[in-house]
């Protein structure tokens, strides 16, 4: 707490709210304790004894964590750097929820999720009831037939949802790298990375999973992880530097920054055209977290056939699906709004497809496209197709095609 | 002050009962009421629990806001409306409890004509979003306050706001056309011109609408509102000058609002002060030469070939009194960023020059022209006594913007920004910051001014001289207060408006 409370001032101390508008929880509910603004003022209420954490417990949950706010505040874009202290909300949500773990306030979604987690070694995203059909012996089923090997100083990490669930985008992503001649491996026992646990607060059991994973790597000779997640990227690029500090040594590459390089370069040949109109969906964490937006535009402008209508990536500052920070597993009816009105986006926009660049986003994405009649794909499943790849694997909530796009 | 008002089980039973049992519609618990407390202006945060309400609702229909406002009445439940809570007066911060009436999921935008150029929608909208869904039609709704990122239209009309965009396209109170309110008593009404929801102008009857401009919510509650809709500017033209003297650059606003050119939008006038202020930080802000004590800065909007010709009128008369032009980097990216640099609590410097963060209290008040250079030196002077004798306030220097809606001339919104370190208020620091604002008001007040132009007099150190300036029209507004709100539940206790009710319970507010 005495670690955020000057963070805290300089937010209520300004009270300008421009971070509200854009802050993709507070567009459904509404609710001021839904706001980037209340996490701070919750912090300083809380110094001046009026509120106890239980009391603010379930104002922390409303977040996916996007980082619009961040983006948005004016003391972060004008003085921000010049005195050090940009704000921060994102560490504020995450260390707020650590606390609840800490006193036993944590929501029992959470719990039963991270637990299961802890039990399986990779995320029920199969379901968290009944037995579980997924767990560390499955975790490479994706992969059947693609003759991968296991190790080498590239290794391609695939997110539980991605291994699980949606198992076209690891396949689509194997093949693509096989067919531009980049050499890589898989973890020889992949746990989940840890991040989702982080984002809920689970610090412990985040930290002890990124142990397990380097300590894989590093038994493999890894020097470099592609990332195929938005959100491992992240938390490979921010969380396993914290935990490890300078001994961190591992390059972390994502995934569309590498595709948009290996055509760029001519080592990925685009020639099946796919004739649809689509518009691309900017994940959170690559757009708002880490300011990449430009490698998706150029993949989706080098697929043959395509007509790409772009939504500048400062206005999607205020989209997302939803389907980040834990949000779905607690607040799913959130998610599936935050999800609906960005695909009433698209529809606007007069396309028949969205394309995300984010797994976790697909899910959520995908079912309120069902009823939007847009279908919603993964960049690199769409990349695989226009390389003439045969992807196989499963599309998850995208196989059920919308009729009118069918 | 009079005691806060809680509410019972069985009322927060009716209130459910109205919302339907919606989840999330009616909120008791602590968290709610203690982010419902305060708004953007400095507060006594050692006071805090004082100002909690004790409920919120958040209705989504006018019928659920006259059902809750006859519920008040019943039981004599004070009401404070809220929209986006960030006004700079108070006018959302309940005195006395209650329930807090918040509108922001009444955010729907319910029709946009493109033939006879309205929006209507709900007041819980925000500008910025409103001209997002705008943008294809090539119109925008055109109030431009600062806090245009995340002030809503309810707020809007209940403080009549200013826009920075005035000249060219008029305030909140201009670009309304009509709207639907729900009086304290619970009836709703349209308000409007005269007859249809969509006419500018008429002749019939008393023009209610102004009545509802500025009321704090004092007056009830706006559920609908049908909004002007002017073509997207084909053309903006921004240009800042420089001088070595506040006295030319006062007169080079007088030459430009004169001019008679009916592009411009707003001039705006940075002082000595506030040119310091911003050179706080000198990555963010344009560095200028150390001569420079005073900017001016001017903004067009229109159509091109009106534009292009004015902006030139524009480049000789922001040079007729010795200004520079700062240079197109500056034009471009200052006026773009308005919004968002126009305070910042980080600048907050003690009197030893140490670093801390302030909150910001923007001090509003209307200025006829040629009074400024004398108010403006008196409230120098006033912060700088009450910086010296506290130690936790600041002088952020000040503005002042060309205020009249479609005539730039006469007089101008005219603000000293002074930092407040919130953090350390106590009694003490408090009754002197009350002090401090009610001296600055009675500079405005002592040369011909209002002691506020678009804030609100809703605040303590305001408050009280309310009656003063109304003046012979105290007594007319105190009748109209107790004929709509005979029950006083309406924000009760803000701006002497107690007072109407004197007669019946012996003095006290009630």
């Amino acid at each position: 707490m005495e670690e955020w409370r000057e963070n805290a001032y300089n937010c209520f101390s300004s009270g300008h709210k421009f971070c509200r508008e854009p802050c993709p929880v507070t567009q459904v509910t509404r609710n001021e304790n839904h706001t980037p603004t209340a996490f701070h003022t919750n912090v300083v209420a809380m110094d001046k004894g009026l509120l106890s954490l239980k009391d603010v417990a379930d104002d922390y949950v409303h977040c996916t964590q996007c980082g619009a706010c961040e983006l948005r505040c004016p003391n972060t874009l004008f003085v921000g750097d010049f005195y050090r202290a940009r704000t921060e909300t994102v560490k504020v949500v995450r260390a707020m929820r650590a606390l609840m773990v800490d006193e036993g306030l944590d929501r029992e979604g959470w719990k039963l999720w991270n637990r299961l987690t802890n039990e399986l070694k990779n995320e029920p995203v199969l379901g968290v009831e009944n037995g579980q059909p997924n767990g560390q012996e499955h975790v490479r089923d994706w992969a059947e037939g693609l003759d991968l090997p296991i190790g080498g100083e590239t290794v391609m990490f695939v997110d539980c949802e991605a291994a699980f669930y949606r198992t076209s985008i690891p396949r689509a992503t194997a093949q693509i790298l096989q067919k531009a001649g980049v050499q890589f491996g898989l973890m020889n026992e992949q746990w989940c990375c840890g991040g989702p646990a982080a984002e809920m607060g689970y610090v412990e059991q985040s930290r002890r999973f990124a142990e397990h994973n380097l300590a894989d790597w590093r038994a493999s000779g890894t020097k470099r992880i592609i990332a195929i997640e938005p959100h491992d990227y992240v938390h490979f690029t921010e969380d396993y530097p914290a935990y490890f500090g300078d001994e961190f040594e591992i390059e972390v590459v994502q995934i569309v920054e590498l595709v948009a390089e290996l055509i760029r370069e001519g080592r990925l040949k685009l020639e099946k055209p796919i004739n649809r109109t689509v518009t691309y969906h900017d994940p959170c964490r690559l757009n708002k977290r880490k300011g990449i937006y430009e490698a998706p535009r150029e993949i989706l402008r080098a697929i043959p056939g395509l007509t790409f209508k772009d939504v500048d990536h400062v206005t999607q500052w205020s989209y997302c699906s939803g389907g980040g920070g834990g949000l779905p597993v607690e607040k799913p009816e959130i998610t599936a709004e935050i999800s609906r009105r960005r695909l009433a986006r698209a529809q606007d926009l007069e396309v028949d497809m969205l394309v995300s660049a984010c797994v976790w986003s697909e899910r959520p994405l995908a079912t309120a496209g069902r009823d939007a009649g847009i279908e919603v794909r993964d960049i690199i499943e769409l990349v695989a197709e226009s390389a003439g790849i045969e992807v196989g694997g499963d599309l998850g909530a995208s196989a059920e095609v919308p009729e009118e796009t069918g | 002050m009079s005691a806060v008002t809680t509410i019972d089980a069985p009322v927060v039973d009716e209130l459910e009962a109205i919302m339907g049992g919606e989840e999330g519609a009616v909120l008791t618990n602590v968290s709610s009421r203690v982010n419902r407390t305060r708004v953007p202006a400095p507060f006594p945060v050692h006071r805090w629990a004082e100002f909690l309400p004790a409920a919120v609702v958040m209705p989504r229909t006018a019928e659920q806001v006259s059902e809750i406002l006859k519920l008040a009445n019943r039981h004599r439940i004070p009401v404070v409306p809220r929209a986006g809570g960030t006004g700079l007066a108070d006018g959302a911060v309940p005195l006395r409890g209650g329930i807090v009436l918040d509108v922001k999921l009444m955010n729907q935008i319910k029709e946009v004509d493109l033939v006879d150029r309205t929006v209507t929608v709900g007041p819980g909208i925000n500008m910025l979003k409103l001209n997002e869904e705008l943008r294809p039609h090539g119109v925008f709704f055109p109030d431009a306050p600062a806090s245009y990122p995340c002030s809503l239209v309810g707020g809007r009309i209940a403080c009549s706001g200013m826009s920075l965009l005035n000249a060219r396209y008029g305030h909140t109170r201009d670009l309304v056309v009509s709207m639907q309110l729900v009086l304290p008593t619970g009836e709703i009404i349209e308000v409007g011109e005269g007859g249809g929801r969509k006419l500018r102008k008429s002749s019939t009857g008393y023009n209610l609408k102004q009545l509802f401009m500025g009321h704090q919510g004092t007056l009830g509650i706006v559920t609908e509102a049908t909004l002007e809709l002017a073509p997207r500017a084909e053309a903006e033209f921004a240009a800042f000058f420089a001088f070595d003297d506040y006295m030319k650059a006062h007169a080079t606003v007088g030459n430009i609002a004169r001019s008679g050119l009916g592009t411009i939008a707003g001039v705006v006038l940075f002082d000595e002060h506030k040119i310091a202020y911003l050179r706080r930080d000198d990555e963010a802000f344009i560095p200028m030469p150390p001569w420079v004590v005073s900017v001016v800065a001017v903004a067009l909007y229109g159509a091109k070939v009106e534009v292009q010709a004015a902006s030139r009128r524009i480049m000789e008369l922001g040079r007729s009194e010795g200004g520079r032009y700062t240079g197109d980097e500056m034009a471009d990216g200052d006026w773009a960023s308005r919004h968002d640099r126009y305070a910042n609590p980080l600048h907050g410097r003690l009197p030893d020059g140490k670093v801390a963060p302030m909150s910001w209290h923007c001090e509003d008040a209307a200025i006829n022209f040629s009074a400024l250079p004398k108010v403006r030196e008196e409230w120098h002077e006033l912060v700088a006594s009450y910086r010296e004798r506290y130690g936790i306030f600041d002088d952020w220097g000040m503005y002042a913007y060309t205020t009249g809606a479609y005539k730039p001339w006469g007089d101008l919104l005219t603000e000293i920004d002074v930092g407040i370190w919130e953090q350390e208020l106590d009694d003490e620091n408090w009754a002197g910051w009350v002090s401090l604002k009610h001296e600055i008001a009675k500079v405005s007040l002592k040369h011909g001014g209002s002691i506020t132009s678009c804030h609100g007099a809703t605040r303590a150190g305001d408050a009280e001289l309310v009656a003063q300036e109304m003046g012979s029209g105290w007594d007319a507004m105190k009748k109209i207060k107790r004929t709509f709100d005979p029950n006083n539940v309406m924000n009760p206790g803000k701006l002497m408006l107690d007072e109407a009710y004197a007669d019946e319970n012996g003095g006290g507010p009630r």
